[in-house]
């Protein structure tokens, strides 16, 4: 496992909200436009990064009991540095994300990556992981907020692309534009990997999941997420 | 705000699943039998009223007095985390049927976007305490009944002709999607 | 403002801590440590054939209530039943090998389709508006029962579901699955079976499928032990009783049966059929 190839898989072969379907409460929540949906993205990187490279400092001193309640702890620390860093230097983008902001802590991103990788790595490996995972996130987030903003206000990045003529699809831009947007892209996704692996001769991989490595919701695994 | 506006508005309008996205990953992961949907509803009303009680005394007591709002992401989570270890530990003992009709749900709800987040909510509105209970239980409602209306949807999508690569959460989001569009003919309700 | 911070984080995860550490001591539970080594030697499958609601409660049951024997498990079978039994010290018992069985012969009987379905594929489904086939007591062949297998040990073919003898556990999810109620587990040395769950008389049943049982109650007569009974329009036969009596009867109301319908099963069937030929044999060796 080379630190490229853990970098490279966050991009395309793992792209969090499409192909892993991790953290869909800010892929819908902040895509109205593509700006927010890359401002959103940045703040993730820099939450990821920092608590892959943290947890996979101290994965050794946590005991196994308590991981996940020190996983979110440092999560939320960061979160609150991040907070902080958009009040100072970034308002306008701080008030169009609003709640979401704070809620990067219970993205399962973090957590998920965390738990899934950063406990059990070392330092730079995790590093590549995160960015990897959080650059994914990013693009993801920039492209469907883009598609949105596209046909919802005829805009991309705040300028017109279509002319006078166009008449915003009001659709895109409200709640169930973005549910609907986010499921024919992930069948889009689907359609692709299996058409993808018939084309190489190999078995039809498994459709995505909802919240492949967060492990949150996964019923009956209940014993092994302990907090506190 | 009158109460009962309230809870059309919370429970309707601006549903806090279909129109706010807090929430959506046990939307799509516990939403495939309605035993499931309804426990881990119940589950979110109960710790979401607790979290809020709770978050909303931290923050009027401790963080304002002493000019630590910034803290209020970090205080929030670990309230919430000890409160839910304690509950679970604490119905474990004292009322073991509820124990076990809530008990898996439990843990898996301090990641839940929407305790946080309804609890974060009622601090940015600038409820009082009553008012923040009752809002943080009728959006909690209104999470579960979004939550049992996707898991009938879902029961019987499962015997569905689909293409195959829209099956699982695509359609299940593409579903949320439309139900969605059908909440929103609720908001001319509310001006 | 760093030091307030710090001393706030500090007080507020020290209080959490305790509390918890406290609340961890005056409200711990004692959990019996053998329900958990059990649950482990059970397969997980949940699939509910021991009667309880999953692999944890009949672990609890199993370790708690003297009464429940620890051979309840269908998907384990013996091997499981031996752990569980050693576990909670009971006798293990022998639970007699249960498997699925079709009482369904629609294809030799040529039983009519009354409609054409073309909805959901679900047998379920079909049955709300009335069965498909001109037999209301017909394996309907959706495939329902073959979903709800746990153990992929069914699978359809000619429009019925077939049973996989090896892999069935006869967990009962199909019998509970079917809208037509044509499953029954029965003992895998079962030695004879119908293959019909009509409850209609006869003039109904020949009207509709050239195989099925017509009531006529030729074999609750000529059974030499007793154990077949027409209960509800359906014959039911005691299999433990049948199995008992052994093969002296040579299985008359097989042989009696003026519709072919109650057949010979497994091995008895086989033998019966050396019996016949071996005589013959010798007939043609002689001659």
């Amino acid at each position: 496992m080379s630190i490229v190839k853990e970098f490279t898989k966050g991009l395309w072969k793992e792209i969090p909200p499409f192909r892993l379907v991790l953290g869909l409460c800010p892929t819908l929540a902040v895509t109205k436009t593509a700006s927010d949906g890359m401002g959103m993205g940045a703040a993730v990187i820099f939450v990821l990064v920092l608590s892959n490279v943290i947890i996979s400092l101290v994965r050794k001193i946590i005991p196994k009991k308590v991981r996940i309640a020190c996983f979110i702890v440092i999560a939320a620390s960061l979160v609150v540095s991040v907070e902080l860093l958009m009040q100072a230097y970034a308002y306008p983008l701080y008030q169009s994300l609003g709640i979401f902001v704070p809620l990067i802590v219970v993205n399962c991103i973090i957590l998920g990556r965390a738990e899934a990788f950063a406990a059990k790595n070392p330092v730079l490996m995790s590093a590549a992981d995160g960015l990897g995972m959080g650059i994914g996130f990013t693009l993801s987030l920039t492209f469907l907020g883009a598609l949105r903003e596209i046909f919802g206000y005829g805009k991309l990045f705040g300028s017109a692309v279509f002319g006078p003529a166009f008449k915003p699809f009001t659709f895109m831009v409200e709640a169930p534009g973005a549910f609907v947007c986010l499921g024919l892209i992930l069948a889009a996704m689907n359609y692709l990997a299996i058409w993808q692996s018939k084309r190489a001769g190999l078995p039809e991989p498994a459709i995505a999941a909802s919240c492949g490595g967060c492990r949150a919701c996964a019923i009956g695994e209940s014993k092994q997420i302990v907090e506190g | 705000m009158d109460y009962f506006l309230m809870l059309i508005s919370a429970i309707f309008v601006n549903n806090i699943l279909l129109a706010q996205y807090l929430g959506n990953c046990p939307f799509l992961g516990c939403s495939k039998e309605k035993g499931v949907a309804f426990g881990m509803g119940a589950a979110v009303i109960f710790v979401a009223v607790m979290a809020t009680a709770f978050t909303w005394i931290m923050q009027k007591w401790v963080l304002e007095p002493y000019g630590l709002g910034y803290l209020q992401t970090l205080v929030f989570i670990l309230v919430i985390a000890a409160l839910v270890q304690f509950v679970e530990m604490f119905l474990k003992k004292m009322v073991p049927p509820l124990y076990k009709a809530l008990g898996i749900f439990l843990p898996l709800i301090t990641t839940n976007c929407a305790v946080l987040g309804i609890a974060i909510l009622v601090q940015r509105k600038e409820f009082g305490l009553g008012m923040s209970l009752y809002y943080s239980f009728v959006a909690s409602l209104g999470f579960t009944l979004a939550l049992m209306l996707m898991a009938g949807i879902r029961e019987r999508l499962v015997i569905a002709r689909l293409p195959k690569s829209l099956q699982g959460t695509s359609i299940g989001l593409v579903m949320a999607g439309l139900m969605s569009l059908t909440f929103f003919a609720f908001k001319g309700m509310i001006e | 403002m760093i030091l307030q911070s710090l001393l706030v984080m500090l007080g507020l995860g020290l209080a959490c801590s305790a509390v918890l550490a406290v609340a961890s001591k005056l409200l711990a539970v004692e959990e019996d440590p053998r329900v958990e080594a059990v649950l482990e030697a059970l397969p997980g499958a949940n699939c509910g054939g021991c009667g309880f609601a999953g692999c944890e409660s009949y672990a609890a049951a199993a370790v708690n209530d003297p009464n429940v024997p620890a051979d309840r498990c269908c998907a384990g079978g013996a091997g499981t039943a031996a752990k569980v039994a050693a576990l909670t010290g009971k006798a293990a018992g022998s639970a007699e090998p249960m498997v699925a069985f079709r009482r369904c012969a629609k294809t030799e009987g040529n039983v009519k389709k009354l409609y054409d379905y073309q909805g959901v594929p679900s047998c379920a489904a079909a049955k709300q508006l009335g069965s498909p086939d001109a037999c209301g007591y017909s394996c309907i062949g959706l495939g329902d029962c073959m979903r709800a297998c746990p153990f992929d040990a069914m699978y359809m073919a000619h429009g019925m579901v077939h049973v996989i003898r090896e892999k069935c556990t006869a967990c009962g999810n199909c019998v509970r699955t079917c809208p037509n109620h044509i499953m029954e587990i029965v003992p895998q040395a079962a030695r004879v079976m119908v293959l019909c769950s009509s409850q209609d008389k006869g003039k109904a049943v020949t009207d509709v499928c050239d195989a099925g049982c017509i009531s006529c109650m030729k074999c609750v007569k000529e059974c030499p032990a007793k154990c077949i009974k027409l209960e509800g329009g359906v014959i039911r036969i005691d299999h433990a009783a049948c199995i008992a009596y052994g093969p002296e009867c040579q299985e008359v109301c097989a042989e009696k049966c003026p519709r072919s319908i109650l057949r010979r099963l497994g091995a008895t069937a086989e033998a019966h059929a050396h019996a016949h030929v071996e005589p013959q044999a010798e007939k043609e060796a002689v001659a």
